[in-house]
């Protein structure tokens, strides 16, 4: 179904650009929409740049895009960063249904196999609204490929170096009834890498990861259905020798359905369900006697029915209603089990005011019961100048709430016997240890935790032009700001006799992230492509700017010297984040006999973590480096067989002590077959 | 003629005792580095086995006044453990090998750069007591800043200066500038020894000065 607005807008984009009228994305309305007339700032990948870049794992297709990081996270996984936020902060969606399983915080991009999506949409921004929860850097949804003919058959097999072998199949049916059925399998294995000279742990130790996906839709009258599957399994073994090895396994499952019931060409009701779980179990034996085990054990149920009503050719109304129930066990936990249930409800305008600009105005209500509830709007516009520019400004509020490890974690180190506890579970946790005669000494009062864990909240502001300056060139520019509030840090609230420190989270700063991202995609002798992106970002935290301006920041030029006090203009920012990053993609077709692809991102220094003892990022602090990481690939085409041979990292880049997941050049190639 | 010279004689004998006084009233504000002061500990968390001993050895005692190390039971200000620090004032925590407190020194932490810290505010002043020592023990909490695997470095945390009243009523300022052996510019806890302080120090030698 085409929105009377998307459908309006095709008149005026005409002469934009002819190649991008097919585009039409889902993530950013909820209703199907053309890129081009968004008012938000939006992208989309599509299936053919994602077998262009030979890509495999999504953290490989997202870490091509300007203005995006994969971020390595202590716990292991790859994260997304956008505009300056970290992975906690975007919403990853398969099909408009989330993924869980952030174990830490981060999304591990690494368990997700992308040889069955069909376009990547990346909606940059709160998206709160519409989402609710985590949606405050931005939405990443991806669309599963339907079949497209009667039978179908795709396999592909990418081998690359460390022994790293990636099988693909989808199997796609159509029926004369119109079923449409696709199965999409998928099989990784690695024999890991190591970066370090540590004889016994490797970088990455070996794994193995297996993704199933059968989906399924059906049309029939007034009457629509969609229905699909996701199982993933990944088992990673680790041995330091005979006595001392472990093992790690994820186990996920995802059920999805949505069933739409089209009224007339007015009015449309979508019912979806969605059930997913997520299950980590580590197994670690060192030396025979003792067994260290952890697991972790989610799931989420979700339920959403939205009413579309279609009032003209130009305006759209939409009313949703949303039910959420969570679960969680896990160890190191104050309680065996948490679970929460909550209730959301949204309402979605989208409409013109002139002939030449279409706005989108949306609200939505999340109802929660142990946190504060809360309340998220957001209002996007967008004008079509002249036939060349438009213009695009969106706000919006987004929030997260706190996760269950910051309510209710419960946790002690036991070498250096520190602990980190959830803030609904210190005030009993510290009163039992009190009356233990554990503590020495307690610097927050246990009043402080009579309260609730507020939500992290942010406003972000996204204003953007659309330059046109010749037939083959396009520019898009955003410029772009996320002031966060009560963004949850831990802090110190207690000494434990032993000496160590007991940790609790906490609402502590204000952060802001703000810059600008630039892009532009120009042809040249009709055969080469070039894109070139580019992202300037300032992430600070307001509090630190503060007490830097008050004089109340010091440091040391070494960690021996003297104490001296820092400026203003020494503060370097959050942690984790360049001020730089350029992106360059040339990709050239000689002729019809092959393809050559080239990339190239550039990321300029970062800090990520404090060396000089002031708990904050100043520029006397010690950086990785800035890096440029170059792949190329060339491909040949021949009837329903493409080869493809190509590097990555071709410098063979690597920084073992601060950027594990790049483990230097990769050879690698690819076969795909068509039936 | 004799007479003038006389009354400037004078004079000057009179200005010049005068200074002389001065000089006896206000002693030379002494600026000091010391350094490796070793205040090793037994026992604690064995960073191999994980195992757990009660902490104990005894403290390694500092006197302003002398600027040296002392093993007097009384005449001392300050004193290291590891990364412990006791004033000799207040009441003992009672770890193994503890000194009893038997002046009237005290202490409190001021922000600043050393150069900064230039008046005493003697209301911040304190004590140990029996459920903790003054200078917060702790990562984080006292002087110190803990970071963890794999670099496991203890550094000193910028902008920590200690304020003293020191045992026998006179003021002084301390700001620590390493925890291992000869201070290196980039200490490393696997190869360099810890546990020796390194730090600078301000006295102020004359009684009721507050200021630096």
């Amino acid at each position: 179904m085409i929105i009377g607005s998307a459908s309006y807008s095709q008149s005026n984009i005409d002469t934009i650009s002819n190649t991008k009228l097919e585009e039409v994305v889902v993530t950013a309305t909820k209703t199907l929409r053309q890129l081009s007339t968004l008012p938000m700032p939006a992208k989309l990948i599509t299936k053919d740049e994602i077998a262009k870049s030979s890509s495999t794992k999504l953290s490989d297709i997202l870490d091509d895009q300007p203005g995006i990081f994969i971020v390595p996270d202590f716990g292991g996984g790859n994260g997304i960063q956008i505009q300056g936020l970290d992975s906690q902060y975007t919403l990853l969606l398969i099909d408009g249904s989330p993924i869980i399983g952030r174990q830490s915080g981060t999304l591990d991009l690494d368990r997700i196999s992308i040889g069955n999506i069909e376009q990547i949409e990346i909606i940059k921004g709160s998206s709160s609204s519409l989402y609710g929860t985590d949606a405050l850097g931005g939405v990443v949804n991806l669309i599963t490929s339907k079949a497209k003919d009667s039978i179908s058959a795709e396999a592909s097999y990418k081998i690359s170096t460390f022994n790293t072998n990636d099988i693909s199949v989808n199997l796609g049916k159509i029926s004369q009834n119109g079923d449409n059925l696709n199965f999409y399998f998928n099989s990784f294995n690695s024999n890991g890498y190591d970066l370090n000279d540590d004889p016994i742990l490797n970088t990455v130790e070996p794994y193995k990861s297996y993704t199933g996906f059968l989906r399924h839709n059906f049309k029939k009258n007034k009457w629509s259905y969609f229905s699909s599957v996701r199982i993933y399994n990944e088992n990673q073994d680790f041995t330091l020798n005979e006595n001392s090895y472990g093992k790690n396994i994820i186990n996920e499952l995802g059920i999805n359905t949505s069933i739409n019931y089209i009224k007339n060409k007015n009015y449309k009701l979508i019912f979806e369900n969605y059930y997913t779980n997520y299950k980590n179990d580590e197994e670690f034996r060192l030396n025979q006697n003792s067994i260290e085990e952890s697991f972790f054990n989610q799931s989420l149920f979700k339920s959403e029915l939205r009413s579309i009503y279609t009032i003209n050719k130009k305006n759209t109304l939409t009313f949703g209603l949303g039910f959420y129930s969570e679960l969680l066990k896990r160890n190191n936990f104050y309680r065996e089990e948490v679970s929460q249930n909550s209730f959301n409800y949204f309402v979605q305008y989208e409409g013109f005011i002139f002939e030449n600009t279409n706005y989108v105005f949306g609200a939505r209500y999340d109802q929660y019961d142990e946190y504060e509830s809360e309340f998220s709007p957001r209002f996007a516009i967008r004008t079509q100048i002249n036939d060349n520019v438009s213009s695009k400004i969106s706000i919006g509020k987004g929030f997260k709430t706190p996760d269950y490890r910051q309510l209710y974690f419960n946790f002690s180190n036991s070498i250096s016997g520190y602990s980190v506890i959830g803030f609904n579970a210190a005030k009993e946790i510290i009163s039992n240890l009190q009356s233990l005669g554990q503590i020495s000494n307690l610097i927050i009062s246990q009043d402080e935790f009579e309260g609730k864990l507020k939500p992290e909240t942010s406003i972000s502001f996204n204003l953007g032009f659309n330059i046109k300056t010749n037939k083959s060139t396009v520019f898009d520019i955003n410029f772009f700001r996320n002031q966060i509030s009560n963004l949850i840090d831990y802090k110190i609230i207690a000494s434990k006799v032993n000496g160590q420190s007991i940790f609790s989270y906490y609402n502590l700063n204000k952060v802001y992230t703000q810059g600008i991202e630039f892009n532009s995609t120009s042809t040249v002798f009709n055969d080469i492509e070039i894109s070139l992106g580019y992202q300037f970002l300032e992430a600070k935290d307001n509090d630190s700017k503060n007490q830097i301006k008050n004089g109340e920041v010091f440091a040391r030029r070494t960690p021996s010297s003297p104490t001296f006090q820092i400026k203003p203009k020494d503060y370097f920012g959050l942690y984790n984040r360049s001020k730089h990053n350029f992106n360059l993609k040339i990709s050239y077709a000689f002729k019809d006999y092959f393809d050559i692809y080239f990339k190239s991102k550039y990321r300029s220094k970062y800090g990520l973590s404090d060396s000089n003892g002031n708990n904050l990022l100043d520029d006397f602090d010690d950086f990785v480096e800035s890096n440029l990481i170059s792949d190329i690939s060339i491909s040949k085409n021949y009837k329903n067989y493409i080869l493809t041979f190509g590097v990555e990292n071709l410098f063979d880049y690597t920084d073992r002590e601060n950027i594990p997941n790049y483990p230097g050049r990769i050879i690698y190639s690819k076969l795909n077959i068509t039936l | 003629m004799k007479t003038s010279t006389f009354i400037l004689f004078s004079l000057l004998l009179v200005f010049s005792s005068c200074q002389k006084d001065d000089e006896i009233q206000l002693l030379d504000i002494v600026s000091e580095r010391f350094d490796n002061l070793y205040a090793p500990q037994n026992g604690g968390v064995d960073q191999r086995t994980g195992q757990f001993a009660p902490i104990s050895g005894e403290f390694t005692k500092f006197n302003f006044s002398t600027g040296q190390v002392t093993n007097s039971d009384s005449d001392w200000d300050v004193a290291f453990r590891a990364t412990s620090i006791i004033v000799n004032g207040g009441i003992s925590l009672g770890t193994i090998d503890e000194p009893t407190r038997n002046g009237n020194a005290s202490v409190y932490i001021a922000s600043g750069t050393l150069a900064s810290v230039t008046d005493v505010d003697v209301q911040l002043l304190a004590q140990d007591t029996e459920s903790g020592y003054a200078i917060p023990t702790g990562g984080g909490n006292g002087w110190y800043t803990y970071q963890g695997p794999p670099v496991n470095l203890i550094s000193p945390t910028p902008g920590k200066i200690f304020v003293f009243r020191t045992n026998d009523g006179k003021y002084a300022k301390m700001e620590i500038l390493s925890y291992y052996k000869n201070a290196p510019d980039n200490p490393d806890a696997y190869s360099d020894e810890s546990k020796y302080y390194t730090f600078n120090y301000v006295y102020q030698p004359n009684e009721g000065e507050l200021g630096f």
